[in-house]
C-alpha cells in the first residue's frame, strides 16, 4: 500500500520526473475590503506569505500515467508549474528528464508540453493550423513528420475538418482537442495536463480520455494529470498522488487509496419481494442501515473483511434479483480523506 | 531552429491577427498621422498671427510630414500587451516554448508596422499634396542614407524602452499609469509635439541626451541636416548606444522578473 512517506524518493535513471523536498511560498499583501482598505494599503502594506507547496517528494517513471488529486488551492497546479519551469521553487529540487525545469533550457522545453484547461496556447483569432505551423518551425519538426502527426492526431481527436477554422469559433470541447493537438505536434516525452476536461460535455470528456490513453500506450508518453473529474483519474491513472494544503498525503495505486481512505465496501441487494426491517436487523445486527430503508433495495456499508458475510446474509433473506459488492465512489473516498485532514488540522 | 524563419512566421501571424480587427486598428493608428498633423496646424496658425518663430512655414511642413512617416516606423504599442500578459499570466504559453519569449513581441511590432504602412502612407501622401508648395524634401542622398540607418536603431530604442517599462509589471501591481506617462512624456521629448530644436534653452541640453530623442527626433535631425559634425557623431554614438543599453536592461529585468512570475490563472 502506498503512502506519502514511502513515496519513491530515489532518483533512478528511468525516472522522467523526480522531485525532492519541493516547496513554494507566495508573497502577497493584505488589503482590507472597501475604499478605506485601499487607502490604507496605499501607504502601508502588510506582506504575507502563503506556503503553497510544502516539502513534496515523488518520482514518476518514464511512460507512467499519474493522477494528481487535491481540492482547490491544494498545490497541484503550483507543483505542475514548477515542473514545467514556469515557477521558481522556494525550496527543494525538481528534475524532469534530467533537466532543472526553472532553467528553461531549450532542450528541456522541446521535450515537454503543458495543456491547461483554462489557458490557451492557440492563437485566438487564427485557425489552429497557424499555431501548428508555428510549432513546426519552433520545434524543428520535419515537414513529413509534421504532416503525418497532424493527420494522425486530428483523426484520433476527430477534428480533421476543423483545422482551418478560427479558434474563437470553436466550441469549448473542440478547442481543448486542438490545444492537445498543438501541444503534441513535437511529440513530447512528458505531458503535463492541468484540468484537461474541465467544462467539457460527457462525450468530449470521454473522447479526450480515450485519446490520452492511446497516446500513453502507443507513444509511451509520460503523463502527469490533475483533474477534478474522478472519472479522468479512475480511467487513466493506475497511480495517484494526493496533495492537500501543499503537502503530499498519498502516493500509490488508486486501489490502495480507496482501501486506505474507504475501509468499507457497499453491498447492494435487489429483492423480488419486500424484506422487513426486523428480518434485516436480525440478519445484520449493527450493520443494519440506520436510514433510507427500502424493502426492495437494500444497501449496506460493510467493513471489507465482512462484505462477503453480509452478502451471504442478504441472500438468505429472500429471492434476490441482483446482488453487488462495490467500492465506495472515488469522489466520496477523496472527499472523506480531505474532510478528515481538515478536521485533523482543526484539532 | 531558424530564428529568422520563426520571426517571419510570428510577424505573418500578427499581420493576420491585425487584419481581423482592421477597423479598430486603423482608428488606433490614425494617431500616427493625426498627431503630427495637429501639431503642424497649430504651428502654422501661430505663424499666421505674425509671431516670430525660429522655423519657417516650409520647415514646419517638411518636419511634420517626415515625422509622421518616421513615427510610423519607430512607434510601438507593445508595452500595454506585455503588461497585461504578465499581470494575467498570458506569458505562460511563451515560457513553455523553446524560443525567446520576446520574439513574439518583436513579431507583433513588425507585424503592426507591416499593416500600418500601406494603410497610413496614402494619408501622409494626401497631407503632402495639400501642403505641396511648402514641402521641401531633403535632396542629400547621404543624409537619406544615414536617416535609413538610424531608423531601425530608433525603432529598437522605442521598442526596448517600452518593454523595459512594461517589465516593471513583474514587481508592481499596475504599471499602466506609468506606461501612459511614458507615452505622454515620450511624445513631448521625442519631438512629436515640438521640434527639439525649439525647446527653451533651460531644456536644450537635457533634450539632447535623453533617450526619447533617439526614438524619433534624431533620425529626422540627421535627415534635415540640422546638426554640426560633432553633434552628428555624438548623436550617432547615442543612437546606437541606447538600444544596446536598453537591450541589456531588458535582459536583466526579464531574467529577474521571471523569478517573480506567478503564471496566474494557469
Amino acid at each position: 500500500m502506498g503512502s506519502a512517506s514511502d513515496g519513491r524518493g530515489g532518483s533512478k535513471p528511468m525516472d522522467a520526473v523526480s522531485v525532492h523536498n519541493l516547496g513554494k511560498t507566495y508573497t502577497y499583501h493584505h488589503k482590507a475590503a472597501g475604499f478605506r482598505g485601499s487607502l490604507v494599503s496605499l501607504v502601508r502594506r502588510e506582506q504575507l506569505q502563503k506556503l503553497a507547496v510544502d516539502d513534496v517528494s515523488f518520482s514518476i517513471a518514464s511512460g507512467e500515467m499519474v493522477g494528481f488529486l487535491g481540492p482547490n488551492g491544494a498545490g497541484k497546479t503550483t507543483t505542475l508549474k514548477m515542473l514545467c519551469g514556469l515557477l521558481y521553487p522556494s525550496a527543494g529540487e525538481a528534475a524532469v528528464l534530467g533537466h532543472t525545469p526553472h532553467r528553461r533550457e531549450r532542450r528541456f522545453l522541446r521535450q515537454i508540453a503543458l495543456v491547461m484547461g483554462q489557458k490557451n496556447m492557440l492563437w485566438w483569432d487564427l485557425p489552429t493550423m497557424e499555431t501548428l505551423l508555428l510549432h513546426r518551425d519552433m520545434y524543428d519538426v520535419p515537414e513529413r513528420e509534421f504532416r503525418r502527426t497532424v493527420a494522425d492526431l486530428s483523426e484520433m481527436l476527430e477534428v480533421v475538418d476543423l483545422l482551418d477554422v478560427q479558434v474563437r469559433k470553436l466550441s469549448l470541447g473542440e478547442r481543448m482537442k486542438m490545444e492537445l493537438l498543438a501541444a503534441l505536434v513535437h511529440n513530447p516525452s512528458v505531458l503535463f495536463l492541468d484540468e484537461p476536461t474541465i467544462g467539457l460535455d460527457v462525450v468530449s470528456q470521454q473522447r479526450v480520455r480515450d485519446f490520452l490513453r492511446t497516446l500513453n500506450r502507443e507513444r509511451g508518453t509520460t503523463v502527469l494529470l490533475t483533474s477534478h473529474y474522478m472519472d479522468d483519474i479512475e480511467q487513466l491513472c493506475s497511480r495517484v498522488l494526493v496533495i492537500d494544503h501543499g503537502r503530499l498525503h498519498f502516493d500509490g495505486p488508486l486501489a490502495s487509496l480507496v482501501e486506505q481512505a474507504a475501509p468499507k465496501k457497499i453491498v447492494r441487494a435487489v429483492y423480488f419481494r419486500p424484506v422487513s426491517l426486523g428480518a434485516l436487523r436480525d440478519a445484520l445486527g449493527d450493520l443494519t442501515p440506520a436510514e433510507h430503508y427500502d424493502p426492495l433495495r437494500v444497501s449496506v456499508e460493510a467493513p471489507r473483511d465482512q462484505a462477503a458475510h453480509v452478502a451471504a446474509s442478504l441472500i438468505g433473506l429472500g429471492a434476490v434479483a441482483d446482488l453487488a459488492i462495490e467500492e465506495a465512489p472515488i469522489e466520496d473516498v477523496v472527499r472523506r480523506m480531505f474532510v478528515a485532514r481538515a478536521l485533523e488540522a482543526a484539532r | 531552429m531558424s530564428s529568422v524563419r520563426l520571426l517571419w512566421r510570428l510577424t505573418a501571424m500578427n499581420v493576420m491577427t491585425t487584419i481581423e480587427y482592421r477597423g479598430a486598428f486603423l482608428v488606433y493608428m490614425l494617431n500616427n498621422v493625426l498627431g503630427p498633423l495637429i501639431s503642424l496646424l497649430v504651428w502654422l496658425t501661430v505663424s499666421e498671427q505674425g509671431v516670430a518663430l525660429p522655423y519657417t512655414r516650409s520647415q514646419f511642413v517638411t518636419y511634420y510630414v517626415l515625422l509622421s512617416v518616421a513615427a510610423m516606423l519607430t512607434s510601438t504599442w507593445i508595452g500595454a500587451f506585455l503588461v497585461e500578459d504578465i499581470r494575467l499570466g498570458n506569458l505562460t504559453p511563451w515560457l513553455l516554448r523553446p524560443a525567446p519569449g520576446i520574439l513574439s513581441y518583436i513579431g507583433n511590432n513588425l507585424g503592426e508596422k507591416a499593416v500600418k504602412l500601406p494603410l497610413l502612407l496614402p494619408l501622409v501622401a494626401i497631407v503632402a499634396v495639400v501642403f505641396r508648395h511648402d514641402l521641401r524634401p531633403p535632396t542629400d542622398l547621404a543624409a537619406w542614407g544615414l536617416f535609413l540607418l538610424c531608423l531601425p536603431a530608433a525603432a529598437a530604442t522605442a521598442f526596448f524602452l517600452d518593454v523595459t517599462v512594461a517589465l516593471l509589471a513583474f514587481w508592481l501591481d499596475d504599471v499602466r499609469g506609468l506606461l501612459r506617462l511614458q507615452v505622454l512624456v515620450g511624445a513631448f521629448l521625442s519631438g512629436r509635439f515640438v521640434p527639439l530644436e525649439l525647446f527653451p534653452p533651460e531644456l536644450a541640453s537635457f533634450s539632447l541626451v535623453q533617450p526619447f530623442r533617439y526614438t524619433l527626433s534624431f533620425p529626422l535631425e540627421v535627415l534635415t541636416d540640422a546638426l554640426s559634425q560633432r553633434e552628428l557623431w555624438l548623436g550617432l554614438a547615442a543612437q546606437l548606444g541606447y538600444p544596446a543599453l536598453l537591450y541589456g536592461l531588458y535582459r536583466l529585468l526579464w531574467s529577474r522578473g521571471l523569478r517573480r512570475y506567478s503564471a496566474t490563472g494557469a
